[in-house]
C-alpha cells in the first residue's frame, strides 16, 4: 500500500443471505482524488459505497481507512460522510440546523457550531435561504444543503450516492461543475457512485466500473474510453464496435481475426494470442471510418449497408448493417457526412486502421 | 442495516410483547383453563373438569343462543353490507374529491361518539311515545311496538357496524382501476350490470372484509340486544354478563366465550379465505 | 334509443344515489343529533314536540358526585392509556420499520390483533385473569385492559408515519455521528412527532369511549361510560344526553386536534 493511500479494499465480499451482491473486490482509493463508481442497477457500486459508509459489513475481507481497518467501526464513529440519491435532509429541520446536524451529534458547543455551518452555507453559496424550512428549497439548493452538511464536519472523504440523478439535465451539468470545483478546492477525496457515464466521465480522475459484484475495469476516463478491457465495459459504453472470431496467423507477419464479417487484422502491437483461439477486438466508433469506394488494403474494411441516422448537436450517428446483420456504429461531423452524401439502404465500406483496434477480454 | 437485534432494538421491541402477553394472550389461555374450574357453594376452585362444558352444551337455552345469535349476525352483516354498497358506490364514484374527503370524516365522527349514548338516543326514537310513533300518529298510524323487537336490536347493530363497513367497503372501491368500468360500459354492459359484473367482484376482497367485521361486531355486542332487543331472545352476549354478573359462575361464562371464539376463528377463516379465493397472494 | 334518453336515465340515477347518501349520513347521525337536542329538553321521557329548553339534566349531571369520580377516573385513566398505548405502539411500529426477525408475524399479529376480539370476551378474560393476579376491580386493571386495545391503534397510526419516511433518513443521522440513540432522538422522534401526538389523542378518546370491558374489570372504580351504562339500566334518564354531548365534544376536539396534527404540517413544495 502506498503513502498516498486513503482506503483500501482487500478481498472485500458482501452476501445479502444467499445473494452476492459485491464479489471479491480489490482496489486502492487515492487521497484527494475523484473517484467515481460507474454500473448498472445491481452492480454492486451502491453495496461497496455503503461497506465503506459502515452502512453494511463486508461478509469477508477487509476495508482500511488510512491503513486501519473499519470493518467493525459503527457508521457514526468513521468520518465517511455522505450525500444521498434522496438527499435525506432532515425535513423537520431548518437548512441552518441540518447543516450543524454532524457538529451537534459531535458535541461541538453552539457557537462553535454557527461558526462552523456559516462557514459553509457561505461556501455553498445558500446563507440567505439558512432559517428557511427544506420544502421551501428548489432542486438545486437541496443539492448544496446536503453538500454543506457533509462537508461540515471536513473529511478527509465524502461519499455521494447519484447524487443528481433528481435534477433536470441543465441543473445536473452546473452542479456537475459546482461538485468537480469543489473538489479540486478543498482537496477532499470523493467518491461517486452513479450509472451515467457523461457523469463519471465528465468529473472523475479515475473510473472503476463494476458488473455483476466485480471490478471491470479500473482506469482515467480516457484508458477506460479507449482502451476499454472487457466486452462488457465496451458494450456498457456503447461507444465501440465489436467483432468476435478465431485468431489465425496472418500472411503479414501479424495475427488476423476471422470474423463472420471477414478477416481483420489485429494491431501490431497486440498481444499474440495462441492460434485458433477466440478473441474481440473493439473499435471506437469516432475512429470507424467510411468510404464509398473499397480503402487500401492496410486498413480493415467490413461492407455495410445504411439503416439510420440520427442526429445529436454537431456529430451525427450512422446506423450501419453487415451482411450478417450486426449492427455498426460510427460517429461523424456534418460535413463529412453531406460529402459522402448517404441514403438510407445504400452500401458501402466501414474501415478503420489496425492500430486503432484493440483486443478485449472475453466476459 | 440488519443486524441481530441490539439492546437498542429490543428497547422498543420489547415493552408492547411483554404487555400483549401478560394481558392479552395470558388472559385468553386463562379463560381456557377457567373452563375446566369447578365452582361450589359460590366458591371457584382450580380443578380439570368437563363439566361446565357439558352443563352448557346440554342446554337448549345455550344452543338456542347460539343459533339466534349467529343468525342475527349474519342477518346483520348481509343486511349492513347491502345497505351500505350503495352509498359507498356512491361515495366513491359519484362525489368529487374534495366531497368525499368531508364525507369520508363525517364517516368517522361516529367512532368517538358513546355507542351506549347512541343506542339511548335510539330508544327515543323508538319507544311506545317516541319520535316515530308521534310522526306516525300525525297521519293516523300506529303506535307500532318498535323497541324491544329484534328490528330494534338490528337498528342497534347498524348503528355499531354501518359506518365501519361503508368505510371499508369505500377504500376497495375507490382502488378499482375506473378503465375497467369505462370497459365494461363501451363493452354495452348495462350500468347495473357492470356493478355485478365488475365493480362488485373487483372489490369482493374488501366487500367480504366489511361483512366480516359486521359479523364479529355484531357477534359480540350486548348492548343492541339488551337496551333495544328487550334482552329478547337471549343472545350469547346477555347470556355471557348474565352468568358472569350473577353468582360466580365464570367458567361457564368461560365455556360461551371459548365458544364465541372458536366460532367467530372459523368465520373469519373461511370469510377471510373466500375474499382472497382465486388472488395471487 | 336515442343518446340524450340515456343521459337523463344516468342523471336519474345519479340524483337517486346522492339522496341515498343523504339518507344513510341522516341515518348515522339521527341519533348523535338527538341525544344533542334531548340534553336541552326538559321532558323525562324525551320525545316530540320538544318540551321547555333547559339545562335541568346538566346540572342534575354537574350535581352528581358519582358522575364527577367517574370522570375523573374517565380522565386519569385516559391520559395513562393514551400515553402508555402510545409508548408501546411507537415501539411495535419502529419493530416493524426497522427490523426483520423469525416469528414477526406472529409479533405483528400479538400488536394488532386485539381490537378484532369482542370486548365482552376480553372483558370476562380479563376479568377473571386480573381477579386472579389480585389487580381486578381498580383503575390499574381498566388501564391494563385498555391499553391492550389501545396500543394496536396507536401502532397503526405512528407506522403510517414512519412508512412515509425516507427510508435513507435514520442512516443518514448515524452516518453524519448520531449514534442509534441520538438518531431515535434528533430523527425519528421529530419526525414522527406528529403521529406520536395523534396517536395519544386517539387512544385516549378510544378509552374515553370503551364501556364494556372497562365495566367488567372497573369494580368500583367506575368510568363515566360504565355510569352511563349504569343509568341504561336504572331509570330511562336524559342525562344520558348531557354526559354524551360533553363527552362527544370531548372526543371530538381530541380527534380534530389528532388530524390537524396529522395533516396539517405538509409545507408547500417549492417552485424550481
Amino acid at each position: 500500500m502506498s503513502r498516498d493511500t486513503l482506503v483500501s479494499f482487500e478481498g472485500v465480499v458482501k452476501r445479502f443471505g444467499g445473494f452476492v451482491a459485491v464479489q471479491k473486490l480489490d482496489f486502492e482509493i487515492k487521497k484527494g482524488e475523484f473517484l467515481a463508481i460507474m454500473g448498472s442497477s445491481g452492480c454492486g457500486k451502491t453495496t461497496t459505497l455503503r461497506m465503506l459508509a459502515g452502512l453494511e459489513a463486508p461478509t469477508e475481507g477487509v476495508i482500511r481507512l488510512s491503513g486501519k481497518p473499519i470493518n467493525n467501526l459503527p457508521t457514526w464513529s468513521r468520518d465517511t460522510p455522505m450525500v444521498w440519491q434522496s438527499l435525506a435532509l432532515f425535513p423537520f429541520l431548518n437548512v441552518r440546523e441540518n447543516v450543524e446536524f454532524a457538529l451537534k451529534m459531535r458535541g461541538v458547543g453552539k457557537a462553535e457550531r454557527r461558526k462552523r455551518a456559516e462557514h459553509w452555507l457561505d461556501r455553498m453559496q445558500i446563507s440567505e435561504f439558512s432559517e428557511r424550512n427544506i420544502s421551501q428549497l428548489s432542486g438545486g439548493q437541496r443539492q448544496r444543503v446536503a453538500l454543506a452538511r457533509s462537508l461540515v464536519v471536513e473529511p478527509e472523504i465524502l461519499l455521494l450516492d447519484e447524487p443528481l440523478s433528481a435534477l433536470d439535465a441543465a441543473l445536473k451539468v452546473r452542479m456537475q461543475s459546482v461538485l468537480k470545483n469543489l473538489q479540486r478546492e478543498t482537496g477532499i477525496t470523493f467518491v461517486y457512485v452513479t450509472h451515467s457515464q457523461s457523469e463519471a466521465f465528465s468529473m472523475a480522475d479515475r473510473v472503476v466500473i463494476m458488473s455483476r459484484g466485480v471490478i471491470e475495469q479500473i482506469g482515467t476516463p480516457q484508458e477506460i474510453y479507449r482502451t476499454p478491457r472487457t466486452r462488457f465495459v465496451a458494450d456498457f459504453l456503447g461507444s465501440s464496435n465489436l467483432f468476435s472470431g478465431k485468431v489465425s496467423a496472418s500472411a503479414a507477419g501479424g495475427q488476423d481475426l476471422d470474423t463472420p464479417a471477414g478477416k481483420l487484422r489485429l494491431a501490431k502491437d497486440a498481444v499474440a494470442l495462441p492460434a485458433g483461439s477466440t478473441a474481440t477486438v473493439t473499435v471506437l466508433d469516432t475512429k470507424t471510418h467510411l468510404s464509398t469506394s473499397r480503402p487500401e488494403p492496410s486498413a480493415n474494411a467490413v461492407p455495410v449497408r445504411v439503416i439510420g441516422e440520427e442526429f445529436v448537436g454537431a456529430t451525427a450517428t450512422l446506423y450501419l448493417e453487415t451482411r450478417q446483420g450486426q449492427e455498426i456504429r460510427v460517429q461523424k461531423g456534418h460535413d463529412e457526412l453531406a460529402d459522402l452524401s448517404l441514403e438510407i439502404g445504400q452500401e458501402l465500406f466501414a474501415w478503420w486502421k489496425p492500430e486503432d483496434s484493440h483486443i478485449v477480454a472475453e466476459a | 442495516m440488519r443486524r441481530p437485534i441490539s439492546l437498542y432494538g429490543l428497547t422498543f421491541s420489547l415493552p408492547l410483547l411483554v404487555w400483549q402477553v401478560l394481558f392479552f394472550v395470558f388472559p385468553l389461555l386463562f379463560l381456557v383453563a377457567l373452563s375446566f374450574w369447578t365452582v361450589k357453594n359460590f366458591v371457584m376452585s382450580p380443578d380439570f373438569d368437563t363439566v361446565n362444558w357439558t352443563t352448557m352444551y346440554g342446554r337448549a337455552v345455550f344452543w338456542q343462543a347460539y343459533g339466534t345469535t349467529l343468525a342475527m349476525a349474519a342477518v346483520a352483516a348481509i343486511l349492513t353490507s347491502v345497505l351500505a354498497f350503495p352509498a359507498a358506490y356512491a361515495i366513491a364514484f359519484k362525489l368529487s374529491d374534495t366531497a368525499r374527503r368531508w364525507a369520508v370524516f363525517l364517516m368517522v365522527i361516529p367512532f368517538f361518539t358513546s355507542y351506549l349514548v347512541r343506542v339511548y338516543s335510539w330508544q327515543i326514537f323508538l319507544s311506545d311515545n317516541g319520535i316515530i310513533n308521534v310522526i306516525l300518529g300525525w297521519i293516523g298510524l300506529g303506535p307500532y311496538q318498535m323497541l324491544n323487537t329484534v328490528g330494534a336490536t338490528m337498528v342497534g347493530y347498524l348503528t355499531l357496524a354501518f359506518p365501519l363497513v361503508v368505510l371499508l367497503q369505500l377504500f376497495s372501491l375507490v382502488f378499482i382501476d375506473r378503465t375497467l368500468i369505462e370497459a365494461a360500459h363501451n363493452l354495452r354492459c348495462g350500468r347495473l350490470r357492470t356493478v355485478f359484473a365488475v365493480v362488485i367482484p373487483s372489490a369482493r376482497t374488501g366487500l367480504v372484509i366489511a361483512g366480516l367485521f359486521c359479523f364479529i361486531l355484531s357477534f359480540g355486542d350486548f348492548v343492541s340486544p339488551v337496551y333495544l332487543g328487550g334482552g329478547e331472545p337471549t343472545t350469547l352476549s346477555i347470556l355471557i354478563t348474565d352468568t358472569t354478573k350473577s353468582g360466580q359462575q365464570w367458567p361457564r361464562a368461560a365455556v360461551i366465550a371459548l365458544t364465541m371464539i372458536g366460532t367467530l376463528m372459523i368465520v373469519a377463516f373461511a370469510a377471510v379465505k373466500f375474499a382472497y379465493k382465486g388472488k395471487t397472494k | 334509443m336515442s343518446g340524450s334518453a340515456d343521459l337523463n336515465r344516468n342523471r336519474a340515477v345519479d340524483w337517486a344515489l346522492i339522496l341515498y347518501i343523504v339518507l344513510a349520513y341522516a341515518f348515522v347521525f339521527a341519533p348523535i343529533a338527538a341525544s344533542f337536542v334531548f340534553s336541552f329538553n326538559s321532558d323525562r321521557f324525551p320525545s316530540i314536540p320538544l318540551g321547555e329548553a333547559t339545562l335541568d339534566w346538566y346540572r342534575a349531571v354537574a350535581t352528581d358526585p358519582l358522575v364527577w369520580e367517574g370522570a375523573r377516573n374517565t380522565l386519569i385513566v385516559g391520559v395513562i392509556v393514551g400515553v402508555v398505548s402510545t409508548a408501546l405502539g411507537f415501539g411495535a411500529a419502529y419493530t416493524d420499520y426497522r427490523y426483520k426477525f423469525a416469528g414477526k408475524q406472529v409479533y405483528m399479529a400479538l400488536a394488532l390483533l386485539p381490537p378484532t376480539i369482542p370486548v365482552i370476551i376480553l372483558g370476562l378474560a380479563m376479568l377473571a385473569y386480573l381477579s386472579r393476579i389480585n389487580l381486578s376491580g381498580n383503575a390499574l386493571s381498566v388501564i391494563i385492559s385498555h391499553v391492550v386495545v389501545c396500543a394496536p391503534f396507536a401502532m397503526a397510526i405512528i407506522r403510517l408515519r414512519l412508512s412515509q419516511m425516507d427510508p435513507a433518513l435514520e442512516p443518514a443521522a448515524w452516518n453524519l455521528g448520531a449514534s442509534e440513540w441520538k438518531a431515535m432522538r434528533h430523527v425519528i422522534v421529530p419526525f414522527c412527532a406528529p403521529a406520536i401526538f395523534g396517536a395519544l389523542f386517539i387512544t385516549m378518546a378510544v378509552s374515553f369511549d370503551e364501556f364494556a370491558v372497562a365495566w367488567f374489570v372497573s369494580g368500583l372504580n367506575e368510568t363515566l361510560p360504565v355510569k352511563v351504562l349504569g343509568f341504561l339500566q336504572g331509570q330511562v334518564s336524559p342525562r344520558i344526553n348531557a354526559i354524551g354531548t360533553f363527552v362527544f365534544i370531548l372526543s371530538m376536539t381530541l380527534v380534530i386536534l389528532a388530524q390537524l396534527l396529522l395533516s396539517g404540517r405538509s409545507a408547500k413544495p417549492a417552485k424550481e
